[in-house]
């Protein structure tokens, strides 16, 4: 075997030790553990974790660090692969042995490192070392990664090989003529298609809110206002291109607005909800508009931190002393009265189809605006803005249209919210959430609407689903980013742009665009206003 | 058109309108009239934030004077001390940013892992006994080595971190539009934090510092019988600032590597060309920027004295706002906005007689003002040119 | 664009799907009296509940078979910058639910959630815990923001709240049967610490600093007003942002003032801060009078000489020390640091999980078919009339408007970097 292959297992080893002594360190270890034994209904926890589930963690990440080890030596032969899982094992078990002996060596000399590095109990040592005397515990803990790790090898090897291929191919081709047969079908076909498909989604939105209890009437709710938070960041950033980082701001004046207007304290006003929605989307609006007047100018990056800039200043004035009287100070305003029907105040169920409603609304703007000559001109604002100014394109006009409407859909969410919470405070518009948003629309596809109703879900329910990893959940989410973005940075739904100009192709294109590749075309992109 | 749909009548009046709106052939005058007075918003404004800020001085300053020399005084050693730490925090976000074009939102969290090393560097030393006696600790009897050691580690595990940063999160992604290089940053931020979260728990962490620097000591200067004191570790700070900044400058304008560095900034390709080794000068900037961020949060750690993971975020988004304050990209930019910003914070609310609590606030009009007259900084951008 | 939007489409409400069938509660509720029973509440068929208070009580019964868990709630922030609350509260509740062990055979469990301490999470965790019929109670929420949004959720549900730690006053007035809260009244606090400075201490000019949150300012503002009251002049009353480490700025600017004491509203973190900053900005002549938040071992570790003769409020200390001892040493062994470092509520969120298990002793009966029930509004009630409730914070009871802890607070001051008890009134 050659000495790169060797330096390439071997390198593989040490990643994968050192992700292992992280975990181990973090603790992570345990708590994959405890969901491991919860599987087979025994109780773990990360204090003391069960020996058992973290030798099914070690054999699980030992296992990993052998496939990708042996998947990178695509040229060798079987055998060849085999012994770069070996050196991986190797050199992964070595580190993950040194971990545990220094462990040891702390209990044996009772160290407690436990006031700096919080996990490390001398319990959840034990646990680590296997609750195994010393010079076995070390050893064990080194022959679990190196089993696991050729283990790994041999499934990649046996993957591979000719019959189970054969197999493979088999079980893999009959969906793929179906899912072709559908896109190949003819148009009356296809149509039938989407009007089944149409109606069985009807029904379901229509039913689903009253059946699956109040818990997922509310996770769905906030996706919901999520999603129309995304498209208008949406409009704003994925179609006219300006980085605005300070968009909750606008969700905070569309919610204190309906705040304010409904509620006993601080001004006791009581002017219904429906009028003061629209106030305070008008209201947002405006404040786009105003915050777009004097920017107009400012180049992308410069454009971020201004809007960065104004989101902070709207939360620290929200919760500042001097605008107390006006806005409830740090308490911010409860007891917000909502929406009534025949004078019974809306239930989660109601709620739910209000923000349906409001979704629906919001796609069918959305949609309209992106297929029109106002789409068409953001499109070029954001490729060029300079060429656009010169083929005619009011490039002032539809920047600051795009922010009305952009922080018009906020408002909307805000006014919502506002109701559906009956509470609102300073500390929620923080710019952490604009960052979410932001986040939800990059990593679910920037300018198209699958993309930001993916990215809702996937940003905002499944921290809901994944609350059993309670204290990694923000761990994970930062990884998953980086990950998302260096492995598919284009978002899970990239968006399409119509080739119109190309009449050769056909008008679907069967391939999706990435309409983000098209400005960088490796050059420098040199800053110039 | 080619590939329109057929829309219903209703749909296609309501579009006609809203286009109509957009495109509308206003009458040439008052076409003019319009540019006109859009023309005069900005010296409109200025007029306004002028008029305004003297306004308020006046009031505070001759009608109402609530603060003597000394208080001014006072207010002023702080904002230069806070200045120092915003400037070299800075300019950490100006040379990525000069290079790669890209915001580095993890460089607070660079700093804030810095901050940690020289704690536990701190702390090790703080609890090795040593003399006959077994009484004192090395911290008190080396003082001076201990704050060097504390210094080192700290740039070195802050310029590690910013170098492991670079080559996991932001390589790859060097050819991607802008925006993905950004979300990259704020995942690596968010898993930095929650990782040091994990690791070391919430706790917030107390410098020890050895007693020649310790907290609240300092010289004093008596104005107006009262007692300013000008404080040890402030001074230490700031001297220490200065230093790195001078070093940097150094290293920027003097030595082959700044150099390199100047010319990716100015063309990639073309350096490419020239037979610079692109990876290894972007590297070697994040580890200088990362260096510089280490030694930043050793020193807030030393001045301030508390840490945790969150410290990073609040100093990284100013710093971000000081650089972009002076002309992001610019390096004497970065070190001008970190110290107007820090004065600012300090005197600004007192000086305009507003509450403490929203010297934010007042920084971040400061920056919306100054980008409304000159869009591009205080002292403009580049890296590259002759300015540097 | 079409067929992607299709299959999103497909899989998303496929998910929704799945996800919808979440897997079911451990525990069943027993039929409601009334039919406005919340959606979440499936009706069970009226299998045979042999007792007729679940019958007539408006919110049923929490019915536990043999192996299920009896849940404790809790809404706290346990990600993002105040993680260091919801976290040591938790763990403190965690020790609390271990001593309380089970109830009539069944074991209890605490069910910790992250609400971020925000409105939102408050909501959505609140969401969660009333369509689990294994939650019996919720010890929390721990931010009043969480709390404020959560409160409406619980009444509607019939699960009765014990935060430890929500202070703002407003909490209370809405006159909600579920709320209450172990946590010091501002009021209180404030009205005592305001007479003690002007009596006691002859403070005649004081500057207020609070840190902006509703803790803080509340207390600054109702300090302020009686200490006007008494007679006193307020020199000046200024908000920092907590989160920061330089406050000479605005400590300068009051110090100008020449105040004989300073006030301070807000937590350990940022009154160490400024306690230690005071003497450089020519406050070292100025009392430092702190509130129960800065109380703790923690200050004294912060502060170290700075904090002699800073004075802080607290509740009155319960008398059993031994139990106060025992917990100290079970929460250092487990979680390997101190309680009070993270946050000064640990003892607090000790006591209100503590409370709700012993009232879920006291209420819940095994029926005849050697099923566990807990009527849940004989729960609010008895979590509402909780009387002289020795916990380690202090000794509660619950007033009619959901106060559990109005006793006056004891001040305190730092001696030879220890707390003492200060001459009292």
């Amino acid at each position: 075997m050659n000495k790169a292959a060797l330096r390439q297992s071997f390198n593989t080893g040490i990643i994968f030790g050192i992700v292992h002594i992280f975990c181990v360190l973090v603790a992570f270890n345990a708590m994959l553990g405890v969901l491991l034994a919860e599987i087979v209904h025994v109780t773990s926890s990360v204090t003391a974790p069960v020996v058992g589930s973290l030798i099914v963690y070690g054999i699980l990440l030992g296992i990993w660090a052998g496939i990708t080890s042996t998947r990178r030596q695509r040229e060798a032969s079987n055998g060849q692969r085999l012994l770069a899982s070996l050196v991986t094992g190797a050199s992964f078990g070595f580190l993950a042995a040194l971990l545990v002996g220094i462990f040891q060596a702390m209990i044996s000399l009772n160290i407690n490192p436990r006031d700096y590095l919080t996990n490390l109990s001398f319990p959840f040592m034990r646990a680590c070392l296997y609750s195994l005397p010393a010079f076995l515990g070390i050893t064990a803990n080194f022959f679990t990664f190196l089993v696991s790790s050729f283990l790994g090898g041999l499934m990649v090897v046996g993957w591979n090989l000719s019959a189970v291929a054969s197999v493979r191919h088999h079980i893999v081709s009959a969906p793929k003529t179906w899912m072709a047969n559908i896109r190949t079908g003819s148009a009356k076909k296809q149509r039938t298609w989407k009007y089944v498909f149409y109606a069985l989604l009807f029904v379901v939105v229509a039913i689903l809110p009253i059946e699956w209890g109040s818990y997922w009437n509310y996770v769905i709710g906030t996706v919901g206002l999520y999603v129309i938070m995304g498209l208008g960041l949406n409009i704003i950033v994925g179609l006219s291109g300006q980085l605005v980082l300070g968009y909750i701001a606008f969700f905070a004046i569309g919610a204190y607005t309906v705040a304010l207007l409904n509620a006993p304290v601080p001004h006791n006003l009581a002017v219904g909800f429906w009028p003061s929605l629209i106030l305070a989307v008008i209201l947002a609006g405006l404040s786009g508009l105003l915050l777009g007047l004097p920017l107009m100018r400012l180049r992308g990056d410069y454009l971020a931190i201004v809007t960065l800039g104004f989101g902070e200043i709207i939360r620290i004035l929200l919760n500042s002393d001097v605008l107390t009287s006006f806005s409830g100070g740090p308490r911010g305003v409860q007891g917000i009265e909502g929406p009534t029907l025949f004078g019974k105040p809306f239930n989660d169920v109601e709620y739910m189809y209000l923000i349906i409603l409001a979704v629906l609304l919001g796609i069918y703007v959305y949609g309209r605006l992106q297929h029109s000559r106002t789409g068409r001109a953001w499109l070029a604002i954001r490729e060029d803005e300079t060429v656009a100014r010169a083929t005619g394109v009011n490039t002032v006009n539809y920047k600051l249209l795009a922010l009305v409407i952009g922080a018009g859909f906020a408002g909307l969410a805000g006014g919502i919210s506002a109701a559906m919470n009956q509470f609102i405070g300073p500390s929620d518009q923080s710019l952490m959430a604009s960052i979410n948003v932001l986040c939800e629309i990059i990593v679910g596809g920037m300018g198209n609407i699958p993309g930001t109703l993916l990215g809702a879900f996937a940003l905002k329910g499944l921290p809901e689903l994944l609350r059993e990893v309670e204290n990694y959940r923000m761990l994970a989410f930062g990884a998953l980013l980086v990950a998302m973005m260096i492995i598919r940075p284009e978002g899970l739904i990239p968006s399409q742009r119509h080739t119109l100009e190309l009449p050769e192709e056909t008008t679907e294109p069967s391939s999706p665009e990435n309409t983000n590749a098209s400005d960088s075309n490796g050059s420098t992109e040199k800053p110039h206003d | 058109m080619v590939g329109e749909k057929h829309h219903s009548p209703t749909t296609f009046l309501v579009r006609k309108a809203v286009i109509a709106t957009m495109t509308a052939d206003i009458p040439l005058g008052l076409k003019k009239k319009g540019l006109q007075l859009l023309q005069l918003v900005r010296p409109l404004l200025g007029g306004i934030v002028g008029l305004f800020l003297v306004y308020r001085l006046y009031v505070v300053l001759i009608v109402e004077h609530p603060y003597g020399p000394d208080t001014w005084t006072r207010l002023l050693i702080a904002g230069i001390i806070l200045g120092g730490v915003y400037s070299l925090i800075a300019i950490g976000y100006t040379l990525v940013y000069g290079i790669l074009f890209m915001i580095n939102f993890a460089h607070g969290d660079v700093m804030m892992i810095g901050a940690f090393s020289g704690y536990f560097i701190f702390e090790a030393f703080n609890a090795l006994k040593v003399g006959l006696d077994g009484k004192s600790n090395f911290l008190n009897s080396q003082p001076i080595i201990s704050i060097i050691i504390a210094f080192i580690v700290g740039m070195t595990v802050a310029a590690l971190t910013g170098y492991f940063l670079e080559k996991i999160a932001y390589r790859p992604l060097r050819k991607a539009p802008r925006l993905v290089p950004l979300i990259s940053a704020i995942g690596a931020s968010i898993f930095l934090e929650n990782a040091v979260e994990l690791l070391f728990s919430p706790q917030l962490r107390n410098y020890t510092n050895p007693d020649i620097l310790r907290r609240g000591a300092g010289w004093t200067l008596v104005i107006n019988h009262s007692n300013v004191i000008i404080p040890y570790t402030g001074v230490f700070s700031f001297v220490l600032s200065a230093v790195l900044l001078v070093i940097l400058y150094t290293i920027v304008r003097k030595t082959r590597l700044g150099r390199a560095m100047r010319a990716v900034a100015l063309d990639k390709k073309t350096a490419a060309l020239m037979g610079v080794d692109v990876d290894q000068t972007i590297s070697q900037t994040f580890i200088l920027s990362g260096a510089l961020a280490g030694a930043a949060g050793v020193m807030y750690g030393i001045h301030n004295g508390l840490v945790y993971y969150y410290t990073g975020f609040i100093p990284g988004i100013k710093a971000f706002t000081a650089a972009v304050l002076g002309g992001i990209g610019n390096i004497p930019g970065a070190m001008l906005g970190g110290m107007f910003l820090g004065v600012i914070e300090s005197m600004g609310p007192a000086a305009l007689g507003i509450d403490f609590q929203l010297k934010d606030v007042l920084a971040f009009v400061i920056l919306i003002l100054v980008l409304i007259f000159k869009p591009s900084g205080l002292l403009g951008e580049s890296l590259a040119e002759e300015k540097v | 664009m079409k067929k992607t939007m299709k299959v999103v489409f497909v899989l998303t409400v496929a998910a929704l799907l799945f996800a919808g069938c979440a897997p079911a509660a451990t525990a069943t509720q027993a039929p409601a009296a009334t039919t406005a029973a919340p959606a979440a509440t499936a009706a069970a068929a009226a299998t045979a509940a042999p007792e007729a208070v679940c019958k007539t009580d408006p919110f049923g019964c929490a019915v536990f078979g043999p192996g299920d868990t009896v849940k404790i709630g809790m809404g706290a922030p346990m990600t993002g910058g105040d993680a260091s609350y919801g976290i040591d509260i938790s763990q403190g509740a965690t020790i609390a639910i271990a001593d309380a062990s089970d109830v009539k055979g069944w074991k209890f469990a605490l069910d910790a959630e992250d609400d971020l301490g925000t409105a939102e999470g408050g909501a959505a965790v609140a969401n969660k815990f009333v369509s689990d019929q294994s939650i019996v109670a919720v010890a929390g929420h721990i931010f009043s923001g969480a709390t404020a949004a959560a409160v409406p959720i619980y009444v509607k549900a019939g699960i009765p709240m014990l935060s430890p730690s929500a202070t703002n006053p407003a909490l209370t007035n809405p006159g909600s049967t579920v709320f209450n809260r172990i946590a010091f009244t501002d009021t209180e606090q404030g009205t005592a610490a305001a007479d003690y400075l002007f009596t006691k201490l002859n403070v005649k000019n004081l500057a207020l600093i609070h840190d902006g949150s509703d803790y803080g300012k509340g207390l600054a503002d109702i300090v302020a007003a009686q200490f006007t009251k008494d007679g006193g002049t307020v020199a000046v009353e200024q908000a920092i942002t907590p989160g920061e480490t330089d406050y000479t700025a605005v400590l300068s600017a009051v110090s100008s003032k020449k105040p004989d004491a300073l006030f301070f509203g807000g937590y350990t973190a940022e009154g160490a801060i400024i306690c230690n900053q005071m003497k450089q900005t020519g406050l070292d002549k100025a009392i430092f009078f702190g509130d129960d938040g800065t109380y703790g071992a923690d200050f004294l570790t912060r502060t170290g000489a700075n904090g002699e003769g800073a004075y802080a409020s607290i509740a009155p200390a319960s008398p059993d020390t031994a139990a106060k001892d025992a917990f100290n040493t079970a929460y250092q062994t487990q979680f390997g640091k101190a309680p009070g470092t993270l946050s000064p509520y640990t003892w607090a969120g000790y006591d209100a999980a503590a409370a709700l298990a012993s009232v879920v002793k006291t209420v819940a009966f095994v029926g005849s078919d050697g099923k566990l029930y807990v009527p849940r509004s004989a729960m609010v009630d008895g979590v509402r009339h909780l009387t002289n409730y020795v916990g380690l914070s202090g000794t509660f009871t619950c007033q009619s408007n959901g106060e559990c802890n109005t006793a006056a607070p004891q001040f305190v001051v730092v001696k030879a970097g220890a707390w003492v008890p200060a001459a009292q009134q």
